[in-house]
């Protein structure tokens, strides 16, 4: 059960018990290839209704028409607009992680975002975001060069890294740079030199003013001799990237950081070794390498299992399916990420999240300990606090909603029969929050107090010994 | 309010901070079994961070403070600091260039906003340094773009992610409390961001801490027991895989261990914050103003002796690209009022000399007013350095207002020179390790 609950947690996001005990019946074999091969949500979860190509060349001419005053009034409210449609997106993808039949895709797809960090916040498009997810989605379990290719097109990237600002005249380096620095390669494995040359093949990439894809402009593309890597021709963009993939290097820093998003950080070279080996054998298919993690047994030892600071958006969806509620709205839920330091479509660079320890400040724990009071359906406890930030970030929108909050039942999570026998409840409780049983310190506390309260334990007392729960170390741990 | 002798919890009356926690662990053994059990092991744990620390930061009373303001939204420069005697400023600015009558005269070339009055008395008295034409070079006039050079202090065409003060803490405040690093607001500034993160938010003191609904008056001795260290590492040996506190891992400290160390810092960082915000009452009036409110929290958060190196506050509302002046005059108001409260207060207080304040715009504004009576954005502006120890002056040459890159002022002062004089006179830290480059120093302090 404890190996079912690892896989369900790092995998995707985690679950209830049932969802668990119903995991766990798969056997590792099952569950494994449930986790590859999950029905396709898409029905589901339509595109938003905004995300649609904005007609850059018409938009323009229609704003050029007006005088002065009203370009600039209309303007800002298309800027207001956008905001509102980047919270929308935000809000769609969160609520795809809770309650996907699939949310091994979404939680690959949120790798993947971290590894090609984009942010609305230059991009400006949150059409053009939902598109990059998109591809990121439909690619998350496929081929990683093929991926890499993609990204080099991908409309949210052209204007993220500069690329489309890249002429022969003048190659802009950003995108060639971070392309091995942090995409492929790793820092230390490529020369000044390469990532000149490499800019140059880049040049030409271009996006469509109408429909917004991705356009070859060959006039603007240099078709110069480059040497790179120590060989020398009229490599374009796609050269370069196969050129990069040859290195065994490549496979390598892959195969290290998805093992360090699943598994645990810093793995020994021959864990790293074997897994990259595979991976290049394997033509960099990525469903292969996860079926190989997900069924190696270092996946499932000590140094894998609870050892892992739980992200906040991995916090906040799997609280979600932990208690059985909902997610709170739009604004309310992205406030709370931002606080916690993790706003999907928003990293803070292009170098993603750092993860893991960095989750964690005294400022951020005492926050995830107070939220976890929010998420069993307490007051307003912060609710200054999501006004002033709405207010500071010029997003005016309504805070925190507490009627609107989806009651939390708990007789189904601590039925009425257990609560006379408080080691059995709070075993009970441990599982649905900890999934594992607990160390000796926090059992006994736990028991203590509900034999403190063995007199009066109604949901609100069952409320409180939840959140106490929740506020410990031990539940930001997965 | 509760009198002091009920400041404090009974149980809360044990060791507020790291450096007490420290001095008292240098009494030996013989303090420690009087101790709760808990806190032995991590005596330990502090005494060997103690010793890899390289340098030991003077933090609490004795040490100087930087406190970092923020104006967002990009501040426009040449209203701030207005070049009164310049033709082509009014040129540029019929409609919202400053007379020249109202200005408060600093030299026969520019003085500053008919606002700033407050300021202009300390640049008077000799508290105020005034940097013109700070900047980078090929500036970005995106606010994400823009704002990230600033908190990171890197290079225009490079991606840093990590911020300048994040970068000092990490390397030269090691084992200083979580406290070392204060940034009023409800999450961290993008400069304090570093791969071991420290320091705290709050914009209410109140907020940080662990809020229950403690109806009985046990959990939270309860949540206090659970947050802190293990009694002892054996404890966990012979756990299962899988039980929670159980699981130890080969590689590097646990996880878990981290957790609890950090669970440990924030009880007593955040009582030591809440005795000092009960305790602790301004001296002088403050005015009505989101940074006014700020700054208040800062000078009591000092008078408390909290053991801090860097503020971070901000104001927001500079991004004026329609009808400036009004909304423009009311930002520097806020400005001057709250800034002028805040220096009374550190005069009274008898901490003026030791605190030093800064603030930065990601960019200033283009010369010439837009159509809509505003201004877009532009590149090079001032910044204004104030304390007890500054030299006051005016340092950099007044960008030309005729001579512009694409509309725009052209910096002569690099704004890491600033963060490398801080750094280096002020903290008393190595700037070239901060900042990744030598840069020269300004003769600010």
């Amino acid at each position: 059960m404890t190996k079912a609950a690892h896989l369900l947690n790092r995998a995707g996001f985690g679950g209830s018990p049932e969802q668990i005990k119903a995991f766990c019946e798969l056997g590792l074999d099952g569950a494994v290839k449930q986790v590859l091969n999950a029905p396709d949500d898409a029905e589901q979860f339509p595109k938003p209704a905004w995300a649609a190509p904005r007609n850059m060349m018409e938009m323009r001419q229609q704003l050029q028409a007006l005088p002065q005053e009203e370009r600039r009034e209309k303007f800002q409210m298309m800027q207001k607009e956008e905001r509102g449609n980047g919270i929308d997106l935000i809000a769609w993808w969160l609520d795809r992680m809770t309650r996907s039949p699939n949310p091994f895709r979404e939680k690959m797809t949120l790798f993947w975002h971290g590894h090609f960090a984009t942010s609305v916040q230059k991009v400006k498009q949150p059409f053009l975001m939902w598109k990059q997810n998109e591809t990121l989605r439909a690619s998350a379990f496929g081929n990683f060069g093929a991926m890499v290719k993609e990204m080099s097109r991908d409309p949210a990237m052209l204007i993220w890294l500069d690329t489309r600002e890249s002429k022969k005249e003048h190659p802009n380096e950003n995108f060639a740079r971070e392309l091995m620095e942090l995409f492929t390669l790793g820092i230390g494995n490529y020369s000044e030199d390469d990532i000149q040359q490499a800019a140059r093949a880049f040049t030409g990439y271009k996006m469509h003013p109408v429909d917004q894809t991705f356009r070859f402009a060959p006039m603007q593309h240099d078709e110069g001799e480059k040497k790179f890597f120590g060989k020398t021709g009229n490599f374009n963009g796609d050269d370069i990237i196969d050129m990069i993939l040859e290195k065994p290097q490549c496979a390598r820093f892959i195969a290290k950081k998805i093992w360090e998003f699943y598994g645990y950080e810093s793995p020994k070279p021959a864990i790293v070794d074997a897994l990259a080996n595979s991976f290049r054998a394997q033509k960099y298919e990525i469903k292969p390498l996860m079926n190989e993690i997900f069924r190696s047994a270092e996946f499932y030892s000590a140094d894998a299992i609870r050892t892992q600071v739980k992200s906040p958006v991995q916090w906040v969806v799997q609280t979600v399916k932990i208690l059985e509620t909902e997610l709170p709205r739009g604004q309310v839920v992205i406030n709370v990420l931002r606080q916690l330091g993790q706003i999907p479509f928003a990293p803070p660079s292009v170098k993603g999240w750092d993860g893991g320890k960095a989750w964690i400040t005294t400022s951020t724990l005492l926050l995830r300990y107070n939220l976890a009071n929010f998420a069993l359906g307490r007051g307003p406890i912060n609710m200054q606090r999501v006004r002033n930030v709405a207010a500071n970030k010029n997003m005016n929108r309504p805070g925190f909603d507490v009627e609107n909050h989806t009651p939390i039942d708990f007789e189904k999570i601590a039925p009425k029969e257990l609560r006379s026998d408080s080691k059995r409840l709070v075993a009970y409780l441990a599982f649905r929050l900890f999934q594992s049983p607990l160390g000796p310190r926090e059992s006994e506390s736990f028991i203590g107090f509900v034999e403190q309260h063995k007199d009066n334990l109604d949901d609100e007392t069952i409320r409180d010994l939840l959140h106490l729960m929740m506020s410990t170390p031990q539940y930001q741990l997965t | 309010m509760s009198d002091h002798d009920h400041i404090i919890e009974p149980h809360t009356r044990t060791l507020h901070t790291r450096r007490e926690f420290m001095r008292t662990s240098m009494l030996g053994a013989a303090a420690a079994w009087t101790l709760p059990v808990f806190l032995q092991k991590t005596f330990l744990t502090l005494d060997a961070m103690a010793a890899d620390s390289a340098i030991q930061s003077a933090t609490g009373k004795d040490g100087t403070i930087l406190v970092v303001l923020q104006l967002a939204g990009g501040n426009d420069g040449l209203n701030t600091v207005v070049p009164w005697a310049d033709d082509a400023y009014y040129k540029a600015r019929p409609v919202i260039g400053i007379k020249s009558d109202a200005v408060l005269k600093v030299n026969d070339y520019m003085g500053l906003n008919p606002k700033l009055a407050g300021l202009k008395s300390l640049y008077d008295e000799g508290h105020l340094s005034i940097l013109q034409g700070v900047g980078y070079p090929n500036p970005n006039r995106s606010h994400f773009r823009s704002t990230e050079i600033w908190q990171t202090g890197s290079d225009a065409d490079r991606n840093e992610s990590y911020g300048w003060l994040g970068k000092y803490f990490d390397s030269c405040c090691k084992g200083a409390d979580p406290t070392v690093g204060v940034a009023i607001g409800n999450e961290l500034p993008q400069s304090f961001t570093s791969p071991h993160p420290t320091g705290v938010s709050f914009s209410r003191p109140e907020q940080y801490r662990w809020m229950n609904n403690d109806r009985t008056g046990d959990t939270d001795a309860l949540f206090r027991e659970l947050n802190s260290p293990e009694q002892s590492a054996d404890t966990n040996a012979g756990g299962s895989i899988g039980m929670i506190g159980g699981a130890k891992q080969k590689t590097g400290g646990s996880t878990l261990d981290f957790l609890q160390r950090t669970a440990l810092d924030a009880q007593m960082s955040s009582d030591k914050v809440l005795e000092i915000a009960r305790k602790y009452k301004a001296s002088v009036d403050y005015p009505h103003s989101p940074l006014a409110d700020s700054l208040n929290l800062v000078a009591r958060m000092i008078a408390g002796g909290l053991a801090t190196r860097v503020y971070y506050v901000s104001q927001g509302g500079y991004d004026t690209h329609t009808n400036e002046a009004p909304t423009h005059e009311r930002l520097m108001g806020e400005l001057n009022d709250a800034l002028a409260a805040f220096a009374k207060d550190l005069q009274a207080q008898g901490n003026f000399q030791r605190v030093m304040l800064m603030t930065f715009s990601e960019f200033g504004r283009r010369v010439t007013q837009n159509a809509s009576n505003g201004t877009d954005h532009g590149a090079a502006a001032p910044m204004f350095v104030m304390g007890g120890a500054v030299k006051a002056g005016v340092f950099g040459k007044y960008p030309s207002l005729t001579e512009l890159n694409a509309g725009d002022l052209i910096y002569n002062v690099d704004f890491r020179s600033v963060y490398a004089t801080v750094l280096e006179k002020w903290l008393r830290a190595p700037s070239k390790q901060v900042l990744g480059k030598a840069f020269p120093l300004l003769p600010i302090i």
